[in-house]
């Protein structure tokens, strides 16, 4: 199921651009999003497999991309989820 | 009045734009290839005016609003916001038709659609990625239709058929003399973001070129109704390429080039629909 907040908070940031915040402190960001506590730590440890099925694909390759991970980490770590979904 | 010209199909990998300095020579001869030809045919046909065909890539719509389609009514619109494309592309704003536009507009709601509308969108790579290599020199005027291709739930096929035919009305009733080019924008076979990522089904791309060719309308919208959930989200994106068939009336299909090009992770498709 689609998680709003999460993805709004992904699209906020494609949108700014703020890289370097980001990488710095995820933590301001994360307050300003009504996002479950749950999805919050899965933000915060890149936990891949518990955030793919939340938020549309190409937010997640942009938001990835964000975080600074290159296409090649990227696929390695979709191909380890094991239960895809399509949104 | 004016005329329908032909229509025309493309793929639009961000990385043709993003990697375009470190692609393989052979995938870039490739890519250039399909999109100098299509330039050439392009030029032949003289259009005013080109209605182009492609997603939005979440830069004018976020899940609030998400419209299934998008025209674009505006006297300018902007151009590429993503840094891998703006510094390349040669137009900061591109030229609208507020007067066809607002002509489209109203076919599409006299034809039982109701679309979204905007006076004010940027257009990203879903547009300019085939704009930069087709390199038109003087470029038409632009009118983006956006076709929501991201997120489901999206247009059905069928829908999408519905679409083009009522493009075409469009054209083929403004009383004005204008030349009318459609470029559909997306596909061919690719998957982003999910666990298939880098994946290209040349099954399903040489299927759906074979079906262009041969196939009615109904066999059509069979076809992909069964193949498109197992083509990768990419895929989906063929709903520009129905539209631009759909505006050609299902005739004069032509493939200029097809080739699965893994470094920009897109089965990568140029078409053309000549008139008769």
């Amino acid at each position: 199921m689609t998680d709003y907040w999460l993805s709004k908070m992904m699209f906020d940031l494609q949108k700014s651009g703020d890289v370097s915040s980001w990488r710095a402190d995820r933590e301001p960001f994360l307050e300003q999003y009504p996002i479950s506590e749950e999805m919050k730590q899965a933000v915060r440890d890149d936990n891949l497999a518990a955030i793919a099925p939340h938020v549309n694909a190409y937010l997640l390759r942009f938001y990835c991309g964000i975080c600074g991970m290159g296409d090649k980490e990227f696929i390695e770590r979709l191909r380890e989820i094991n239960t895809p979904e399509r949104h | 009045m004016a005329q329908l010209v032909g229509a025309f199909a493309s793929s639009h990998a961000p990385l043709i734009a993003r990697d375009w300095d470190i692609l393989p020579p052979e995938a870039k001869q490739k890519i250039s290839s399909g999109f100098r030809e299509m330039r050439s045919r392009i030029e032949e046909l003289c259009p005013d005016l080109l209605i182009m065909l492609a997603p939005d890539h979440w830069v004018n719509f976020f899940l609030d609003n998400l419209p299934a389609f998008c025209i674009g009514l505006g006297p300018e619109h902007g151009g590429p916001p993503e840094p891998f494309l703006s510094p390349k592309f040669p137009y900061k704003k591109l030229k609208g038709h507020p007067e066809f536009s607002r002509h489209l507009a109203d076919t599409a709601f006299e034809s039982g659609f109701d679309p979204s509308l905007s006076y004010n969108v940027n257009l990203d790579h879903g547009f300019c990625i085939p704009l930069w290599q087709l390199g038109l020199d003087p470029l038409p005027k632009v009118i983006p239709i956006f076709v929501n291709e991201l997120e489901q739930p999206m247009p059905s096929i069928k829908r999408c058929f519905d679409w083009g035919r009522m493009i075409r009305s469009a054209i083929v009733n403004y009383p004005e003399d204008l030349k009318v080019a459609v470029i559909g924008s997306g596909g061919l076979s690719h998957s982003i973001g999910e666990p298939t990522m880098g994946k290209i089904d040349e099954r399903f791309d040489k299927d759906c070129i074979d079906s262009f060719s041969k196939a009615n309308e109904a066999e059509i919208i069979e076809k992909l109704i069964k193949n498109l959930p197992n083509a990768g989200n990419g895929s989906e994106e063929i709903r520009s390429w129905i539209i631009a068939h759909a505006v050609m009336n299902g005739e004069g299909f032509e493939l200029i080039d097809y080739a699965p090009i893994l470094e920009v992770y897109v089965g990568c498709g140029w078409a053309e629909w000549k008139i008769a």
